[in-house]
């Protein structure tokens, strides 16, 4: 039977610890970067993923792409997810071809994949002739391009877009989300973290709304967009000191004194802290 | 711990073509830094070994190991030096120099070990060829005892890859690790009968035996073996033995920790 699920959250939270000003308590306070999440994607959803700065975006696309464990909870994953990162293991040195070939094999691809999606990327990527050169003479715009379309070509069932769309220019822009429109179509599930709201708008069947590591709304797009804005409006509107207040509030929420620590916890800290 | 070992081993080897691509890149970059690229690879190793030959043969007149003149037989030890000494610096660092990458895709951590010991590999097959060609003009040739060397390298490259898997992850706990071996690269050679015959502590059977059980001695020792003595596999079974415990051991170790930090590496950095 298939399941229905593509990404289960049960109660998951991430800590991290922090250091404390003072020296002298050894006991630091510990810090939800996520506190208590618990939702159910269902597969061939598009999800967008909203938040202020500093609400546990980006922590949340690491944890999902299981790049990082979790401190409590439960997370299931139904299907392969691939983290849709950019820049990442494009050497320098190497031409565009070769960097093709190794960022492929660095994401595990055999050496036989490597070979059919090699044209499509060279297609998608646009980068022509300068396919042999070293990539160190490439525009920014050209290695986000190469590194963007090499990740596009991977079969994930889960892709997980960070902020990915915010490099290069409105036409490449565009040519993504038709790509990604594409494997909606395929049935894939897109997770899409952005700040764009005209982007999540568009592209998103549903939207998820984390504010101070907490899950604050999830459901239709509209609606929570619609709230979403609001809740920026209503931010924006308030005195700096009234902001302050705001964040403080958050913050607060999301600290632990001193709760129990498993003995990793412990050990790690021990190192960190000499 | 059986489980941990299991998963390092199978991630390792169904990994094989992500090790092999990773460290081939690796190299052609490093390649193509230079003007002059692989000669590079060829002319280090070379110029490293003029150097000891310049101060122990020519400065200090070592004399003759046994029969054997001083070059050839410090050469036949050097290549596993030369092999071996990078694998432990660049291994400690496996981890930590691809942070990029591994907080950006799930990757298969325990694999990075493989990929610079794979890549250093190809260095010591370059020296190994300006080996032969030295030997040549010292009148060693080649002969079937050579065939063992396939046996101590396989060895050298398990205990390089066993080693940098420990030593890789105990960096990231802490970068003073690769500090700490980089201070004590130096005194490794020096405590290895590398440059200087065992034979020459006789006088202390005590240290001779410390001595005999290091590791990388074996390795040296089963090179020269090969080279010049030809007694075997089997006459060094006790260097042997101790050199598989002390292996396995730095392995089990090695891939503990590597399990129980796998997805805490990203918190480490």
């Amino acid at each position: 039977m298939e399941q229905e699920y593509a990404v289960e959250f049960h109660h998951v939270s991430k800590i991290y610890a922090l250091k404390s000003k003072d020296k002298k308590y050894t006991d630091d306070k510990r810090f939800y970067a996520l506190k208590d999440l618990s939702f159910q994607i269902p597969k061939g959803e598009v999800v967008g993923i909203l938040g202020t700065n500093g609400s546990g975006k980006s922590t949340m696309s690491l944890v999902l792409s299981e790049i990082s464990g979790i401190d409590e909870g439960e997370m299931v994953v139904n299907g392969e997810q691939a983290l849709i990162a950019i820049n990442t293991g494009l050497n320098m040195q190497l031409t565009g071809m070769e960097n093709i070939e190794l960022k492929g094999a660095l994401l595990g691809l055999t050496k036989k994949r490597i070979e059919e999606i090699k044209q499509g990327v060279i297609d998608f990527a646009e980068i022509g002739d300068f396919l042999y050169q070293p990539v160190k003479k490439y525009s920014s715009g050209m290695k986000s391009r190469l590194g963007f379309s090499i990740n596009l070509c991977l079969d994930p069932d889960i892709l997980i877009v960070d902020e990915a769309l915010s490099v290069g220019d409105k036409g490449f822009a565009q040519k993504c989300i038709n790509k990604m429109e594409e494997l909606k179509n395929e049935g894939k599930t897109i997770i899409f973290i952005s700040h764009s709201l005209p982007q999540v708008r568009d592209f998103c069947d549903t939207a998820m709304w984390i504010e101070g590591g907490m899950l604050k709304e999830y459901g239709e797009i509209n609606e929570v967009c619609d709230h979403y804005a609001e809740y920026v409006d209503y931010y924006n509107a308030l005195s700096n000191d009234e902001k302050k207040k705001e964040r403080d509030r958050k913050f607060a929420k999301r600290v632990i004194p001193n709760g129990k620590t498993s003995f990793i916890d412990k050990f790690l800290r021990a190192i960190k802290n000499r | 711990m059986f489980k941990s070992m299991k998963f390092v081993l199978k991630e390792n080897l169904s990994n094989l073509y992500r090790i092999y691509s990773i460290s081939k890149y690796e190299l052609l970059a490093d390649m193509r830094d230079s003007k002059l690229g692989l000669f590079w690879n060829f002319a280090n190793p070379t110029i490293q070994v003029l150097t000891y030959w310049f101060m122990f043969g020519l400065v200090f007149k070592k004399k003759n190991v046994g029969s054997i003149e001083y070059l050839p037989w410090m050469l036949g030890g050097m290549v596993v030096w030369f092999f071996i000494s990078p694998c432990i610096t660049n291994g400690c660092n496996a981890i930590f120099s691809k942070v990029n990458v591994i907080t950006k895709m799930k990757f298969p951590v325990s694999v990075l070990p493989a990929t610079v010991v794979l890549k250093e590999l190809f260095n010591h097959a370059c020296l190994m060829a300006v080996m032969v060609i030295i030997f040549a003009m010292y009148g060693i040739y080649p002969s079937w005892h050579w065939i063992q060397l396939i046996y101590y390298l396989v060895c050298a490259i398990i205990f390089a890859v066993c080693l940098s898997l420990t030593t890789s992850v105990l960096n990231m706990l802490a970068r003073d690790t690769r500090k700490l071996i980089l201070a004590c690269m130096r005194l490794l050679l020096y405590l290895t009968p590398v440059l200087w015959s065992i034979d020459q502590i006789n006088k202390y059977p005590l240290i001779k035996s410390i001595v005999k059980v290091n590791p990388i001695y074996y390795i040296v020792q089963g090179y020269r073996d090969c080279f010049f003595y030809h007694h075997g596999i089997f006459y060094y079974w006790k260097s042997g033995l101790a050199f598989w415990v002390i292996t396995f051991v730095l392995f089990a170790f090695g891939s503990f920790i590597m399990y129980k930090f796998k997805h805490k590496f990203i918190d480490l950095i």
